[in-house]
């Protein structure tokens, strides 16, 4: 029996939807709330108005892609679902970057792992950075709410092989090690996440939030970039989308102008502050596009005697913060540990070389599992983060420096997982790097990453979690908006999404933006009910 | 979490630009601007959406010496062909922003003038050898040029994972497959 599509199911049964690159004309569109982007931040907010009863109009500059169209190959997804048809990367080309772009967002492609907003993360944004109202007894309602809304519980399912790692290695060394919260209901364990889930068992906002707010009579406008806001003094009085072709490349020639009420930025990092660079928006103090973090990953490969298979099973189940706060939340550069799942595209890039040399590390990948370590970036001063600038044709680019404190983060985690792998029973180790081998033990691995020269390019350094660039904060002069995502110097315009951060997060950024836009968006309801 | 994923070219903007202003020197020299000025031909060639004439002649001489040993020679014709297929459908979901970087890295691949210098392969492509194509990609790879280093990134990537997308590569890593849902 196929797997029922309830999106293509409520599209049957009349839910309101524009497609961007099939509008024939030039279109105008009304709402009481227009919010731009549907990912974690867009569509949560997109739910919770609806549920109050105000129009919502949903903008997405991406495709609508709904379970029946995912295929669970790597060149459709890549090309359909991520930003720039997975082209995004760092200004200087060292860091791809990998965002969702479609109807759900990042939310559709990614790997369901669902924390909350550290505690030692929430403690230094009040400290730090002049954040009110988000304390950790003050979110826990909010995540709880967004984790039974999202079916957010510990994976239950024995990791794959590949996540096993992790808890061998950990155990062995006595580190400590845990099982990761998903947002899914139902999962079949594929191990697709990253190319859209089949069986709609992840509860993405393509299959929670969106199908909510359009059976509450709201609408979707999707294949429509939002190009420009129209500002008059301290109100944003419209804003301009240009329609897309199919491939999400070219606009059509068509445009859609849009009026509402109240305007909810939700385009997630980079995207956000983008458009208000566009826009010409108010920035007195230049903090727009600012403190952009990345959570940069480096990643380290490890071979077995015995079948691992990366490609199949949860990609994302057990991992480690034992060296996450153990120097403070200020101290050198620390990370989260977790594993990738290697298909084989995304392998043969990440493996390296070309040739003989790549032909074999791929003819092993049956036998290959990789670990990741994530950099929580922003917390120190020698930490800043990069900067959104627009390039000629306003589009988006992030110039993002590796400064050498996160050279020397990224070289102790090279250490910390050759020395997990090995204890959890790889034969071979080889840090991703350019001028790296296998190397059969660990004291050969301990040579090797002394004597890496870490630089751009050489290191193959990743990101798929862009956070920050509109940071909220109550002082005006070092934040784009207040506590509660309202915009310092424009009253009908709020923020919702991961760029309000003012640091990373420290873990996977979903649950932090659920919550924190759950959290905002209430209070918007009531705000826009008692003006 | 995450990986560091390139399908794709790589050329930052301002990589570009430093590299502009080495290359001006052979262009002058040469009194050719167009291509990295930006009026290079834009006309995918024949059967194809994104990728160039000029475009094929190097990568038919670049994807075997990537692929080596990943395929066996009988099928190497069928594989390059496979290649360009998959690699020009990505180039053709790719932001405008970042093919037109990746069609200046072809440029300076394709013009004689900027090719002799920067890669060593001073003939056509039609005509090197594995052995000049490795040379030239390893002299790219440990270049005192950023630009350059970031053009070896980009092209082993955008070869790699074009082939490795398809079905016929991956009898060799051992990948079944997606499974049936």
């Amino acid at each position: 029996m196929p797997v029922p599509d309830p999106f293509r199911e409520g599209l049957a049964r009349g839910w309101k939807t524009y497609n961007g690159a099939q509008l024939t004309d030039d279109l105008t569109l009304e709402a009481d709330v227009a919010i731009i982007g549907s990912g974690a931040g867009g569509g949560t907010t997109a739910e919770i108005l609806s549920a109050a009863g105000y129009k919502v109009l949903l903008i997405e500059e991406g495709p609508l892609k709904t379970s029946s169209d995912f295929k669970l190959l790597e060149d459709q997804a890549y090309s359909s679902l991520y930003q720039e048809g997975i082209g995004r990367m760092s200004k200087d080309g060292a860091i791809t970057i990998l965002q969702g772009r479609a109807v759900g967002g990042t939310t559709l492609v990614n790997w369901t792992s669902s924390f909350r907003t550290p505690q030692p993360t929430l403690e230094h944004w009040a400290k730090e950075h002049n954040v009110k109202g988000h304390s950790p007894a003050e979110m826990a309602p909010w995540f709880e709410k967004m984790e039974q809304r999202l079916g957010i519980a510990p994976w239950r399912v024995p990791p794959n092989a590949n996540n096993d790692v992790i808890r061998k290695g950990c155990e062995q060394l006595g580190y400590s090690w845990h099982v990761i919260p998903r947002n899914v209901r139902g999962c079949w364990n594929l191990g697709y996440c990253g190319m859209g889930c089949p069986t709609n068992a992840k509860q993405s906002m393509m299959v929670t939030t969106i199908p909510a707010t359009l059976e509450k009579g709201g609408e979707l406008l999707y294949l429509a970039r939002a190009e420009k806001l129209t500002i008059n003094g301290d109100k944003v009085t419209g804003l301009q989308c240009v329609a897309m072709d199919e491939r999400c490349v070219e606009p059509t020639g068509r445009t859609i102008t849009v009026k509402a009420r109240h305007y909810v930025l939700a385009g997630g990092g980079i995207n956000s502050p983008a458009l208000l660079l566009r826009s010409d928006a108010p920035d007195p103090h230049q903090r727009l596009g600012k403190r952009t973090f990345l959570h940069p990953v480096n990643m380290s490969a490890g071979r077995f005697d015995e079948v691992i298979n990366p490609f199949y099973g949860a990609p994302q189940s057990i991992y480690s913060d034992h060296f996450q706060w153990k120097d403070g939340t200020t101290g050198p550069m620390a990370f989260k540990l977790e594993v990738p799942p290697l298909h084989p595209a995304l392998a043969a890039t990440l493996l390296g070389g070309f040739g003989q040399e790549n032909a074999r590390h791929m003819a092993d990948l049956p036998r290959t599992h990789a670990m990741l370590a994530l950099l929580r970036d922003g917390f120190h001063q020698d930490s800043q983060g990069g900067s959104v600038e627009l390039r000629g044709d306003g589009s988006p680019v992030l110039d993002y420096q590796v400064s050498p404190y996160a050279w020397d983060g990224l070289r102790r985690a090279f250490h910390v997982m050759a020395e997990i792998q090995f204890a959890g029973g790889a034969k071979a180790v080889m840090p991703m790097h350019a001028d790296a081998r296998y190397v059969n033990s660990l004291a050969e691995a301990r040579t090797l990453i002394d004597g890496l020269s870490l630089e751009l390019y050489r290191t193959r350094l990743g990101s798929a979690h862009v956070m920050g660039g509109c940071a909220m904060g109550e002082d005006p002069k070092s934040a784009v908006t207040d506590s509660l995502g309202r915009h310092h110097q424009l009253r009908n315009l709020s923020i919702h999404d991961g760029s309000l951060f003012p640091t990373s997060i420290g873990a996977n950024p979903q649950l932090s933006v659920y919550g924190l836009t759950a959290q905002l968006a209430t209070s918007l309801g009531e705000r826009l009910r008692n003006p | 979490m995450h990986p560091s994923l390139t399908e794709t070219p790589a050329l930052s903007r301002r990589g570009l630009l430093k590299f502009s202003l080495g290359a001006t020197a052979f262009l002058a020299t040469a009194g050719v601007g167009a291509s990295l000025s930006g009026c290079s031909s834009s006309v995918p060639a024949n059967g194809f959406a994104a990728l160039r004439n000029g475009d094929l002649l190097f990568l038919r001489a670049l994807i075997p010496v990537m692929l080596d040993g990943a395929v066996a020679v009988e099928t190497m014709p069928a594989a390059i062909d496979g290649t360009l297929k998959s690699l020009d459908a990505s180039l053709d979901h790719l932001s405008p922003e970042m093919l037109k970087l990746t069609r200046q890295l072809f440029d300076v691949l394709g013009l004689a003038v900027t090719r002799g210098p920067l890669t060593g392969i001073w003939g056509s492509w039609e005509n090197a050898s594995p052995e000049a194509m490795r040379h030239f990609l390893e002299r790219w790879e440990n270049s005192s040029l950023s630009l350059l280093r970031m053009g070896h990134s980009s092209l082993q990537q955008m070869v790699m994972m074009a082939w490795y997308t398809r079905a016929e590569s991956w009898a060799h890593c051992g990948y079944p497959g997606p499974p049936t849902v």
